[in-house]
């Protein structure tokens, strides 16, 4: 043992400490006594008496608070019932008195390890608080809601137990009350406070029971001494068998079967009512699919007509060269364009152009384009051809000078001057009809011209 | 019969884990030991 005098380790057989010299007698027989206490809380706490154990435990540490064996038992049994403060407080105390080889620093550290698990004891806590409070307030269903919050986040806090048993009391709801003092006393057997609530929730009902109990008590206890006796049959009984059973085949015929058979008819009416919803039901969707079929094949004829339509179109083929002359051709004209006038040469770009199909452009300036380049260069080159036919016809080429005269009016059909020429090749080659025809062209499409009087004047002189 | 009212008065709030130190600090461990050792330092004191 420790010297409470001088705090040195001491013999326990001796009873005078052999530094300071002090007494130890008293000290041994009060150690003695704290931990015969310690023992008692330990046995309590085993049968899951917490109450009497505290008890023990807390005479133990008066007697002793260097009893670190039941200083720490203590905080466990704190723990147990909810108090997470007191038992982390007896824990703190017994580890000062002990720092060395104590189970105290065993259970600080798994309450301090799982900072989640002490936040909800806190928050359990906190809330209990708050049902109090809301308790004394006379607001009952906010505390009750609190304290079922309370008991999921610690379901060991006997004290929330009780004062939610209490409030059920107030309220009158006993079974609710009595499910949270028996749990309660699964925690602690022997609470003062839970075993007096318990008392007060059976005390009415055994009121009710009492009468019955004395009554069932006397009969039970007190029972007749009667002597060996053969029955006789009894013949009322018999009788009265058979008239209830009599009655109860008439109240049978009479009530039951009656009832039985409306249950029937009305079930009939109800099978019929409800096949002839179903019929109704039936032909309605018969109607619709009817309906359906129809718009489908009217739909289906209408796809088929599409169809021919869209068969019939014809998509021109995209023709990627198509412009290629057009271009072609201006850029010819381009280069003449740059040339000196005298020495410019349409011819060429004259061929392309006439020999363009135009019939599937689609482009409407590529369309502008080539008419002004036709505008711009036929005339010119169907006076080329018709100076090269004029000289032909002077050299009496006839034949070689009507393809350059034809060739002129072909680029040019109001070049009157190889119109006449033509004619007048005709009448040369005595080819009369075709003369006529090309002097009356002159005659009547140009009249206003300086070939017109020539024209008048040869056709007159033709043969009939 | 309860009576609701002194039964409420019983309860008393719990000590939350921020009061904790408060509460060892403020803790009375004077036991038997303790006041022995007073009784006699004082019987010691007044023989003299």
């Amino acid at each position: 043992m420790v010297c409470p005098n001088c705090q040195s380790n001491v013999s326990d057989k001796r009873n005078r400490c052999e530094r300071c010299g002090h007494d130890l007698t008293i000290y041994k027989k009060i150690y003695r006594v704290s931990n015969l206490y310690y023992n008692i809380g330990l046995e309590k706490a085993k049968v899951r008496d917490l109450s009497g154990a505290i008890t023990a435990l807390r005479k133990s540490l008066e007697l002793n608070k260097r009893n670190t064996n039941a200083r720490n038992l203590l905080g466990l049994i704190y723990f147990e019932i909810g108090d997470t403060v007191a038992a982390l407080t007896e824990w703190v105390i017994s580890r000062h008195f002990k720092p060395d080889e104590n189970d105290a620093d065993k259970y600080i550290n798994a309450v301090q390890d799982n900072p989640t698990r002490l936040d909800a004891l806190n928050q359990a806590i906190k809330r209990y608080n708050n049902a109090l409070t809301f308790a004394r307030q006379g607001s009952e269903d906010l505390a009750i809601i609190q304290l079922k919050r309370v008991l999921q986040l610690n379901p060991h806090f006997i004290r929330a137990y009780q004062l939610l048993a209490l409030l059920y009391i107030k309220m009158g709801e006993t079974e609710k009350a009595k499910k949270c003092l028996l749990k309660a006393s699964r925690i602690d057997v022997s609470n003062t406070t839970t075993l007096k609530y318990m008392k007060e929730l059976e005390q009415q009902p055994a009121l009710v029971r009492e009468g019955a109990s004395v009554s069932a008590g006397d009969s039970s206890t007190v029972m007749p001494v009667s002597t060996y006796k053969e029955e006789k049959p009894n013949v009322m009984a018999f009788v009265n068998l058979i008239v209830g059973v009599i009655i109860g085949l008439a109240v049978t015929v009479i009530l039951i079967v009656p009832s039985i058979k409306r249950k029937n008819v009305a079930g009939n009416n109800q099978d019929y009512v409800d096949y002839n919803a179903g019929l109704a039901a039936l032909e309605e969707k018969d109607a619709a699919i009817a309906k359906l079929q129809e718009e489908n094949s009217d739909l289906q004829q209408k796809i088929n007509e599409l169809q021919a339509e869209l068969d019939s179109i014809e998509i021109p083929e995209e023709n990627p060269n198509l412009y290629d002359t057009l271009f072609q051709a201006s850029s010819l004209y381009m280069d003449e364009l740059s040339k000196r006038e005298r020495d410019r040469d349409y011819t060429q770009i004259a061929q392309i152009l006439r020999t363009t199909d135009t019939s599937q452009y689609e482009s409407e300036e590529a369309m502008q384009l080539i008419n002004r380049l036709k505008q711009e260069i036929f005339p010119l080159v169907s006076e080329e051809h018709y100076e090269k036919g004029y000289k032909l016809y002077s050299e009496y080429k006839y034949e070689e000078a009507l393809d350059e005269l034809f060739l002129a009016y072909d680029y040019d059909p109001t070049n009157v001057d190889a119109i006449y020429f033509i004619a007048r090749t005709y009448h040369r080659l005595e080819d009369y009809e075709s003369a006529r025809t090309y002097y009356e062209i002159v005659i009547n499409n140009f009249p206003d011209s300086r070939r017109y009087q020539n024209a008048v004047s040869y056709l007159s002189r033709l043969p009939e | 019969m309860i009576n609701f009212d002194e039964e409420i008065e019983k309860f008393q709030p719990s000590p939350e884990i921020e009061q904790a130190e408060d509460l060892i600090n403020n803790n009375d461990l004077t036991d038997i030991t303790d006041l022995i050792k007073m009784i006699l330092k004082d019987k010691d004191s007044n023989s003299f």
